[in-house]
Parts: C-alpha cells; structure tokens; sequence
C-alpha cells in the first residue's frame, strides 16, 4: 500500500499531447476517480502509472520509489481491464495464481493466497472454472482477485464495470468499495460515468484535453467546479443568462463570471419562493418518470431541467408561465463565462 | 505503445525469411535476363531468351490454351460458387453443415490424389484426357475458394436489406440483383481471381489430365525442366510468377484475407 | 436466415446449391471413390474385356517392402519439412502479429504470403537454378567467403526439403498469424501488470492460445508433402524417389492404373487419417 505522486508528467504520442503537465497525488489507502470525457488523458494517465507508457518527462513515484522508468511487469501493480482479460486458456484458479507463480512464492503458499483471493470475492467454489463458463459478474470478481492477489501496493481500474448491466453494476460498485476498503489498497479508477465517480470514491480528478481541471473529494467537486467544463462535466447545470442577474443574491467570488443551478435545487411554482433567487420562465415539458420527474422551463428561448419528486412538481399546463426558486447558497459560481 | 518483444531480432528473422522467400525469384528473374545460355556470371543484360521464347510456337500455344482454361474455370467456377454461397448463407436446412464440410476435401487432399483419381475415372466414363477433362478438374479445384470467399464477404451482409427491399415490393430477382449482388460484388471479384489463379498456377491435376502434346503451360515447364531447361524456361517463368503474384495482390485487396486490424 | 417453408424456397435452394455440388460430385467424389473400385482390378475395363476383380495390388504392397519403405520416407520427408517451417514460420507470424504495427504489419504479412499463391512449380524451378552446382548460390557464396566452397546441394535430399520449406513455410506462418493476432491485447497488458515477463507471456499465453493455428499450419503443411512428387522429381534427381513419385510412375510412366489407384487409395486412407485426427484442432483453429 503506498500512495502515487505524479509530477509534471507528459506524453505525446505523435504529434498530439495526451498528457500535459499533469501533477497528482493518490493518498496512500484512498479510493481516487479520475472522470473525463473520452479523448481528456484519463485513459493514458492510468496505463502511464501502470507503466504501459513511459512519460516524456516528469516524475512517477510508487511509495517511495521512482517508477517512470521502470517496465510494468516490475512495478508492483494490480489492474483490472475492461473486458477483463482473463486468460482463456487458464482455469479460474490458475488466473488468479498467475502473479503469484511468477513471483515464485511456491505451490503451497499459491494455493493457500488463491483460496483467500478466492473467499474474498465470494467465488470460493468456482476455481477449477474456465473463465468462458463464468457469468459477467463472475468474470469480474476474478480479474479484481487476480489483480489483488500479489497484494500489489496500487490497484488501477480501467472502466471495470462498464461492460455489466445497470442492476449488476450497483451491485459491483458496492462490492468493489467493501473489497477495497477490507484490503486496504490504494485504488485509482478510470471511469467515463460520473455517477459511479462520485458513488465510490474519496476523490475525484477531472480532466480535459490531457490536463487536471479539478481534484477533490466529489461533493466539494459537484458543489463547487472550479470551472464551466466541470460544473457541466460533473451534474447537469442550468446556466443564468446574464440578463437575468439582476436582483438575484448571488456569491461573490472573484472573477465569478458565470452562474448556475443544479436541476434537482430547483422548485417549481406559479409564485417565487419567498426569501430565495427566483426567476420567471415558461413551462414546456413536464415529463413523469415514477418517483421522480424532469420538467423543463423555458427561460429567455433556453431550457432549464428541473428534476424533483413528481409530487413537489404542480400540475401547470404547458405555456403558462411560472417562477423557478432555489437557495443562494445552491448557486454555482465559476470564473469562465460558460 | 507496448514495449515489443525482442523487437531488433525479431525483424531481422523476418527480414531473413522475406530473403529466403523471394531470392529464389529475384535469381530466377535476373538469370532470364543474362545472356548466357548456361547462366554463367558475370551478368551480362540480354533480352535474348524472351525473343526466343515469343518466337516458340509450342510456349505461346501453351500460354493462349492455359489463359483461356483459367478464363473459362473462372467464369464457370465464379457463377456457380457464388449462386451456393448465397444459398448457404440464406436458407437454413438440414445436412448443410455437411455441404459445408464438402468443401474441404478438394483443398485438403494431395492434388496427386484428386488428379490421379479424376484421370481414372474420366477415362472410365469415356471422357478421357485433354481440355474438357482439365476445365471440368480446375472448376472442381477452385469452386471451395470462390464459395469461402464469397460467404466470407456475405457474412458481413445484413439480411434485413434483403427484407426490406421485398417490403417495398421487390421481386426475388430485383433483390439480388440491385441489393445482393452489388454488396458481394468486391467478395465475387476476389473468387474469381482466387479461381484464375488456382487455375492458371495449377499443375498437378493439369499433368494428369492434360493430353500430350496439347499441355498447359505449367505442364509444359515441368516437361521442359525434366528434359534440361534452356533460359526460355526462365523467362515464361519469370512472366508467370508475376502474372500470378499480380493477380493474388488484387485478390487480397478485394477479400483483405486475414491480417487486418 | 430463413428457415425453408414454402416448396419455392425449396426449389430456389436446390437450383442454387446443386450446380456446385454435382459439379464437386462428378469432378471430386466420384473419382475418390471409384478409385476404390479400380484399385481391386486387374486391369482397366477400357483396355479390354479380361479384367477381373483381385487384392494383388494391395498383397503388393504388403509384401513389397519398397512401397511401405517409400511411404514411410515421404511421411519423415512430411515431418522434417513441417519441423522446419515450424520452427521457422512461428517466430515469424510471433513477430509479424505481436510487434509490427499498422500498415508496415499489413504489407509484411502479404509479402510473406504472396509467393504461397504464386505457381509452386515455378518457385521450384527457381530453386533449381539457386542450388545447381555452378549455381548462383555457390558462386555467390565463392564470391564472399575468402575459402570455396562446394555446395553440390542440387539433385540432395536437402534440396527436396529447401524446395518444399519454401513451398509450405506460408502455411505455417498464415495460420499462426491468424491465431496470435485474434489474442486480445488486454490479456497480454493483464498478465505483464502481474509481474509476466516476455519469456513467461510467450510460454504460458502466446503459445497455448496460438497452439491451435499452429497445428492447424503444421497438418496444412504435412499433408500435401507427404504426397508431393513434382519437386522431389526436380530437386531431388535420383535422391527424389518418395511415395508420391511412384503413384506418379504409375500412371504416366509404367501404365499400371490399378496398382496406380491403390497406392493412391492408400495414401488417401493415410491424408484422410490424419485429418480426422486433426479435425479437433482443425475446428478449433476456425479456418
């Protein structure tokens, strides 16, 4: 277990910068998202700590150790891939006593470390499998124990559960957290789902175009983007036209340029709020999604999203005007103009 | 950008087997060049050899009879490979898998074998040697080629166009002829060079088959290398080999057999 | 796909599959199968009216110990020259699909499989001009080397298997290629981020997962040497005597068909042996 200190690192490949002058530091233990759109280095970053890639300059240290030249098979690592590349020609057992057999620790201590990898991931009686005759699911729980078993000192996910459906997917984040937490390791976790960021881990780092916009434990992040790109990156926000600033109570932050609101802090009523920012539109859509419901208003020709429970949402014929309400203290503020 | 394996010796390995690959040919073209009869160096540049051969009634014959042999075993093998390819792609029946296991024997078999056998049954039934016995042999030899590439192509065929083109009223000779066929058309291109070629290159079953006297030109090589070859030999070769390898270059293109990614 | 319903499907079905087919029967399995039945003859039918059916060819070649003596030498010539071109073509496609990228990687791979479809006996004629004594190799080879040489490699049985690893070393490389190139790129990155080094992937994952290409190259490879006889005849001069030029006596030669077809009906039984041994493998490898 050790903590990861990327220092000024970048990488070209061509002509075209994946990675620009990134620094970040993955406490030891912590469980760290690094989000972005496709194409934003999130991917890159990953497999440069890996040491899939070598940096072309800037500094990688694991522990206390410096990393950014040294080959992926000796860096002491755990991954998890996507598809989770198990190897098909290997059963269950064999997949997870791979690192462990390379490292030469001996048959019966592989077989006893196996077991518990195994037990770990409850798939205690599923070793002597083919990874074909494994579910999705399955096949998941044993690339994570593969990837733990040599107790490496940083565990990295590349999109791990992108390939599950939705119901299997909550129940691997949960599972994922509880195994990481039990074992203690420093995890680091590409994802391009920004609700699976925030559900699991203690921080998150965004990226665009192969740098870091912003690093902080997820409320801090979703609450308060350093920028436009994050704010909308991270959550739904429903921008202010500058005509409509006047007479809102709105923070001020130096060189706030921009201003928005969060869907789900907004309400919606024929009368505004009384003692909260409240602007006037008109109703366009109210769509009903169960409990919960998404209706859209349409202020100056752009629509703003609301979602609330459906209860909370009055019934107001489409045209008809009606005021959008929410606290100062939920309005964002970022430097940019969005 | 993965670290490759053992990178420098391995592309010196590869280098040495293009070597070993094409030296041979590159010799073989050079020499047909040289005047030399006997192929003595120092090389001394001559187009002497393709003179004589353009001047050798029995090669030319040779070379007109095999390239209107290939001509017709491409029509004949494209047209009835690619009319099974579509019919094993389209319909579901039982016993196909084991049409589709039929194909193998003609490509795994010794042609010494098939040639041998196809020799003794044609005289059987009357047929005997000669040009008829060789096209309906080459047809037979190149019909599994034309059908595993034209299904390979089918396979990336969306059958729902067949459907929806039916939907909007067309008749089953209008749907494979403006939505099937042009879809196959780059696959059925690359049968028929693949059938030319089989053709055209064939020498075993061509030997067994082929009357003497009236023998294709491959045959006609290997008659000619057997009594003592003269540098005539060298050049219709050296002219073969890159009809032929001409010929499969354009065929990979059109069927991209294997090796894209 | 459509299951067959109506009679005109039916009929549709039958008007496009049977052309191919009858063609295939006349031309293939016929011919297959009547060799059976000339190989238990006498003589031909068509040579006159005193034939009658016998064993004699098959006592032949049980009693004669050169058939069997001639089969055995062409099936160590079939193991020799599939040996070399493994050992050869592996590293080859090893390289071809691990290492080279893009488009250097696709114009390498039809390189080396372009001459495979060029005509094989005019690449052995090739060789005979390389290899003759006086040839271009010895001469080469005296012009560089401060010593002479004298290779007298033509009309060897060395000859033979440089002719014929020329001939078939694409298989062996196609198929393997084939096979290393479909392995997933993420299972190789997985086991090198567990500590894998190059020797450990290419032991324990490159090998295993390309083994059935392999084979499948090796049994493409072996088959058809077992049963050549054109470039034993052209390099091997009076050292090519093998099983296959033999058969070939018989029936351009020595005239004597139904001895001609059993041997070839052996050597059939012999190929088709070996295929449905291997047709595990064969299906694995998805060819």
């Amino acid at each position: 277990m050790s903590r990861v200190d990327v220092t000024a690192v970048t990488k070209h490949f061509g002509t075209s910068k994946a990675l620009d002058d990134v620094s970040i530091t993955f406490d030891d233990g912590g469980f760290f998202a690094l989000l972005g759109p496709s194409g934003s280095g999130k991917t890159t970053l990953l497999r440069t700590i890996a040491g899939f890639h070598f940096p072309d300059s800037g500094s990688i240290r694991i522990g206390e150790r410096e990393v950014q030249r040294v080959p992926v098979e000796k860096r002491d690592i755990g991954m998890m891939f996507q598809n989770y590349a198990l190897f098909p020609n290997m059963s269950v057992a064999d997949n997870i006593g791979f690192g462990l057999r390379v490292r030469k620790v001996g048959a019966a201590e592989e077989r006893r470390r196996v077991a518990e990898a195994l037990e770990l991931v409850q798939l205690g009686h599923l070793g002597q499998r083919r990874p074909s005759q494994l579910s999705g699911g399955q096949r998941q729980r044993v690339a994570l124990a593969r990837a733990i078993v040599t107790r490496p000192r940083v565990l990295l996910l590349d999109e791990p559960l992108s390939a599950l459906d939705k119901t299997l997917r909550v129940d691997m984040q949960l599972e994922l957290r509880r195994i990481q937490r039990e074992v203690g390791i420093t995890t680091i976790f590409v994802t391009h789902d920004q609700e699976e960021a925030l559900t699991l881990s203690d921080r998150i780092g965004i990226l665009k175009d192969g740098r870091i916009v912003q690093v902080g434990p997820p409320r801090e992040v979703y609450e308060r983007p350093v920028d436009a790109f994050a704010a909308s990156f991270l959550g739904e926000a429903n921008w202010l036209p500058p005509s409509r600033v006047a007479g809102l109570e709105l923070p001020c932050r130096s060189g706030a340029g921009s201003f928005a609101v969060r869907p789900e802090a907004l309400s919606v009523a024929t009368v505004p709020a009384p003692g909260k920012n409240a602007i006037q539109g008109r109703m366009s859509q109210h769509v009903f999604a169960g409990a919960m419901a998404t209706c859209l208003v349409d202020i100056d020709g752009s629509y703003w999203k609301v979602i609330a429970r459906d209860r909370d949402i009055p019934q107001i014929a489409p045209g008809a005007d009606v005021w959008l309400s929410w606290s100062a203290a939920d309005t964002i503020a970022v430097p940019t103009p969005a | 950008m993965r670290r490759p394996l053992l990178p420098v010796l391995g592309r010196l390995w590869l280098a040495l087997i293009l070597v070993f690959l094409y030296a041979p040919i590159m010799v073989m073209a050079a020499m047909s060049f040289n005047a030399s009869p006997f192929y003595q160096l120092p090389f001394s540049f001559s187009t002497r050899w393709y003179a004589e051969m353009a001047g050798n009634p029995q090669i030319i014959t040779a070379a007109l009879r095999s390239v209107s042999i290939a001509l017709v075993v491409t029509l004949i093998a494209t047209a009835l490979g690619t009319a099974a390819s579509i019919a094993l792609f389209r319909y579901d029946f039982r016993g196909k898998k084991v049409l589709q296991l039929l194909l193998f024997p003609p490509i795994a078999i010794p042609w010494l074998i098939t040639g041998t056998a196809m020799l003794i049954f044609f005289f059987a039934i009357g047929l005997g040697r000669g040009t008829p016995a060789v096209i309906i042999g080459h047809v037979a030899l190149a019909l599994p080629y034309v059908i595993v590439t034209v299904t390979a192509r089918l396979s990336s065929f969306d059958i729902t166009l067949e459907e929806a083109a039916r939907s909007m009223g067309a008749g089953g000779w209008t749907v494979l002829r403006r939505v099937t066929l042009p879809w196959i058309a780059p696959g059925m291109v690359a049968g028929a060079l693949f059938a030319f070629a089989v053709s055209f290159d064939q020498f075993v079953v061509s030997y067994f088959l082929s009357q003497p006297g009236d023998s294709t030109l491959p045959v006609l090589i290997y008659t000619a290398i057997r009594k003592g070859f003269t540098p005539e030999i060298n050049a219709i070769s050296t002219i073969i080999i890159t009809v032929s390898m001409a010929i499969m270059f354009i065929a990979t293109r059109y069927s991209r057999f294997g090796g894209e990614r | 796909m459509a299951e067959i319903t109506a009679t005109g499907d039916r009929r549709r079905l039958i008007a496009m599959l049977s052309p191919a087919y009858l063609w295939l029967t006349v031309a293939v399995f016929l011919p297959l199968s009547a060799m059976l039945f000339f190989s238990v003859l006498t003589a031909l039918p068509q040579d006159g009216p005193d034939w009658s059916l016998t064993l004699q060819n098959y006592r032949l070649f049980l009693t004669d110990p050169v058939y069997a003596t001639l089969l055995w030498k062409s099936l160590q010539l079939g193991l020799t020259v599939t040996v070399i071109c493994i050992l050869i073509g592996y590293p080859c496609a090893l390289v071809l699909a691990r290492t080279i990228r893009g488009r250097a990687r696709e114009t390498l791979f039809l390189l080396v499989i372009l001459p495979f479809w060029s005509n094989s006996l005019v690449r052995i004629f090739s060789w005979a001009i390389v290899l003759r004594g006086n040839g271009v190799l010895e001469l080469g080879l005296n012009a560089v080397l401060p010593f002479d040489v004298s290779l007298n490699l033509m009309f060897t049985t060395h000859a033979v298997v440089i002719g014929l690893v020329h001939s078939y070393l694409p298989y062996v490389i196609l198929t393997s290629y084939l096979a290393l190139q479909a392995i997933d790129d993420d299972i190789i990155d997985a086991a090198r981020s567990i500590g894998a080094g190059t020797l450990t992937i290419l032991w324990r994952l490159l090998l295993p997962l390309s083994l059935p290409g392999l084979l499948a190259g090796a049994v493409l490879v072996f088959v058809p040497v077992v049963g050549s006889f054109m470039e034993p005849r052209i390099l091997g001069g009076r050292m090519g005597t093998y099983y296959g030029t033999v058969i070939e006596d018989q029936f351009v030669a020595v005239y004597n068909w139904p001895l001609g077809a059993a041997l070839s009906f052996i050597l059939l039984a012999v190929v088709l042996l070996i295929l449905t041994l291997t047709s595990p493998i064969l299906r694995k490898a998805r060819l």
